[in-house]
């Protein structure tokens, strides 16, 4: 297993090389500097700032001077939040993002995983019409407006659940809640329709015809070979949640990556842009890779190469 | 297809979705050609300002004392056609990436599934907003941003298609009498591998809806005086607290529009191929 973990950091230098690349040269060609304020600075300020930042270099020096950085594990500074560095913004922002992302995925897979395996239990009954249309309501509400009637019920109706920022575990629940939604129902169709195509298998019919009793089959033999289509799904969102989701971070005030990779966007913050994508280029590598070996546990079939 | 169609006609949430999708275009291209609400859309001269749901108005006013309802139609213009254009854009490039990535094959193919795998792997949100930024916040800035995250499905599921169709006799058949590469393609492999791609274009509308009104709501879409359901939603998130209604309604109609529009892709999957629906 470590090979396989030393040679997939190896490999993922390069992409994140290319990564890195491309999002040096997007900005830079983004009209409209950090230092674009509503009232214009005297040039030679502007001129003084840029020098400091070796923004006045031309673009292919800037390009080596980045590169011999990040070499170093440096992501530069922001230009906006003075005095801070890229990594240090962003050691702050990630723990919350994570502990978001984590809770939502949490929610998503106790709420998605039941109801699409009863639907399937309960094929072409009332349990599966309720809980179909539900995954189906599901992902067809934008996030914002699941933030919305959170924050109406819980925040302003009951008041019992505070409906920003982000400070004790009570702060965390409507925010993970609005940010599994769509997850949850979408894990829900999935299941459905993996343990539907499980249940025709041969050896189905088998554990049943040798005795085998109705939950025990569906327990022991169905769920488990059910689930590998819904572990590859789960790398992928798992990176999109833990990043943060730009909507929810924005609703709830949270201080996520999410939240600052807008601002930092808006604010042409080149070094904080391109360090926000590095970090989630790394969290998508780090997932696919422990999905891999998740399927080597739920089938010893597959093996992994390199 | 013919034998598809008849059988979508005979699903009972099919037509109901259907019949939802066409009247919420027809009100999208009503009110972008003919029909003139930019009076009744823009006018601030009523004193009704922010009144709640009533018999003159519908769903009430904003804060100018601007009819909601005539601002949600003339809104379900930008709304509707940004969601079907974006299908269409990303129904012509995935198309032509996937059939020449599956047609060609080899080294070439490989690496234009590489292609696809690196812009996967790309938060749409993340591409959404440095495209905005670079291209324009504009309506055409929103569609190509929204077409760029949006073609990759379509480019996988054509090329697979082809790949499988590829190996049928008449496809051996037409190579013999003569057709040219690009004849044998638009000819013979894409008619025969329609029905998975319009259920794939099918379910890129609401997406892109979704995405448009999302982009809209954190600020980083259309913004005003363009009138989308995403910018009217994100207006009416600001008095959450007191005016309920002016998030309300937009939330109505983007959640009717994507609800129908899934459902409907949904009902055209099973039409398409009845195995699946016995499940």
């Amino acid at each position: 297993m470590f090979s396989i973990v030393f040679k997939r950091a190896l490999s993922a230098i390069p992409v994140l090389w290319i990564v890195a690349t491309l999002t040096f040269i997007m900005v830079r060609i983004v009209p409209g500097g950090p230092f674009d304020m509503d009232k214009a600075l005297p040039p030679e300020i502007v001129a003084n700032i840029k020098a400091k930042y070796h923004l006045d270099k031309p673009l292919s020096q800037q390009y080596v001077l980045y590169l011999q950085r990040l070499a170093k594990g440096d992501l530069g500074v922001s230009y906006k939040y003075a005095n801070r560095t890229v990594n240090d913004i962003l050691t702050s922002a990630f723990p919350v993002s994570l502990e978001l992302g984590l809770l939502g995925l949490f929610f998503a897979i106790i709420f998605g995983l039941p109801l699409g395996t009863i639907a399937a239990i309960k094929r072409g009954t009332a349990w599966d019409a309720i809980c179909m249309t539900g995954a189906t309501i599901g992902i067809s509400v934008p996030t914002f407006v699941i933030g919305a009637l959170l924050i109406f019920v819980f925040g302003l109706w009951l008041r019992i659940l505070p409906v920003a920022l982000w400070e004790s575990g009570q702060h965390m629940i409507l925010p993970a809640l609005t940010l599994s939604a769509s997850p949850a129902a979408y894990l829900a169709r999935l299941t459905r329709s993996s343990i539907l195509e499980t249940l025709e298998r041969d050896w189905v019919r088998t554990a049943r015809s040798k005795g085998l009793g109705y939950w025990s089959t569906i327990i022991k033999h169905v769920l488990r070979n059910a689930l590998i289509p819904i572990v590859t799904v789960l790398g992928p969102l798992t990176a999109i949640l833990i990043t943060g989701s730009f909507v929810v971070e924005f609703i709830f005030a949270v201080p996520g990556m999410g939240r600052f990779f807008i601002t930092a966007v808006s604010n042409r913050d080149y070094d904080l842009i391109i360090g926000t994508t590095l970090v989630f280029g790394i969290i998508l590598i780090v997932t696919n890779m422990i999905v891999d070996i998740a399927y080597t546990l739920l089938d010893p079939r597959i093996k992994i190469e390199g | 297809m013919n034998q598809a169609w008849s059988r979508l006609l005979k699903m009972p949430t099919a037509l109901i979705c259907l019949s939802i999708v066409i009247s919420l275009s027809t009100m999208a291209i009503l009110s972008a050609s003919g029909l003139d609400l930019s009076a009744y859309a823009f006018d601030q001269t009523s004193n009704d300002i922010l009144s709640p749901p009533s018999s003159s108005h519908w769903m009430g006013t904003d804060e100018l004392g601007r009819d909601l309802c005539s601002r949600i139609i003339y809104g379900s213009r930008l709304s509707i056609s940004i969601g079907i254009l974006t299908a269409l854009i990303a129904l012509i490039i995935g198309t032509a990436y996937g059939s020449i990535a599956g047609f060609y094959g080899g080294k070439l193919g490989d690496f234009l599934m590489r292609g696809i795998d690196i812009a996967y792997s790309l938060p749409d949100l993340l591409v959404m907003i440095l495209m905005g930024v670079l291209i324009g916040r504009g309506t055409a800035g929103i569609l190509i941003s929204l077409g760029l995250v949006s073609w990759m499905g379509t480019a996988r599921l054509v090329r697979a298609q082809i790949l499988q169709l590829e190996q049928e006799e008449f496809v051996d058949a037409a190579r013999s009498a003569g057709l040219g590469q690009i004849a044998i393609i638009l000819k013979h492999l894409l008619p025969n591998a329609i029905g998975p791609v319009i259920v794939a274009v099918t379910f890129t509308v609401p997406q892109a809806i979704l995405s448009e009104s999302t982009l809209s709501f954190i600020g980083l879409g259309l913004s005003p005086p363009a009138c989308s359901w995403g910018t009217l939603a994100s207006d009416g998130w600001r008095s959450l607290r007191t005016h309920p209604h002016l998030i309300f309604f937009p939330s109505l109609f983007i959640f009717l529009a994507v609800l129908s529009f899934n459902l409907l892709g949904d009902s055209l999957r099973d039409a398409l191929d009845p195995r699946l629906r016995r499940r």
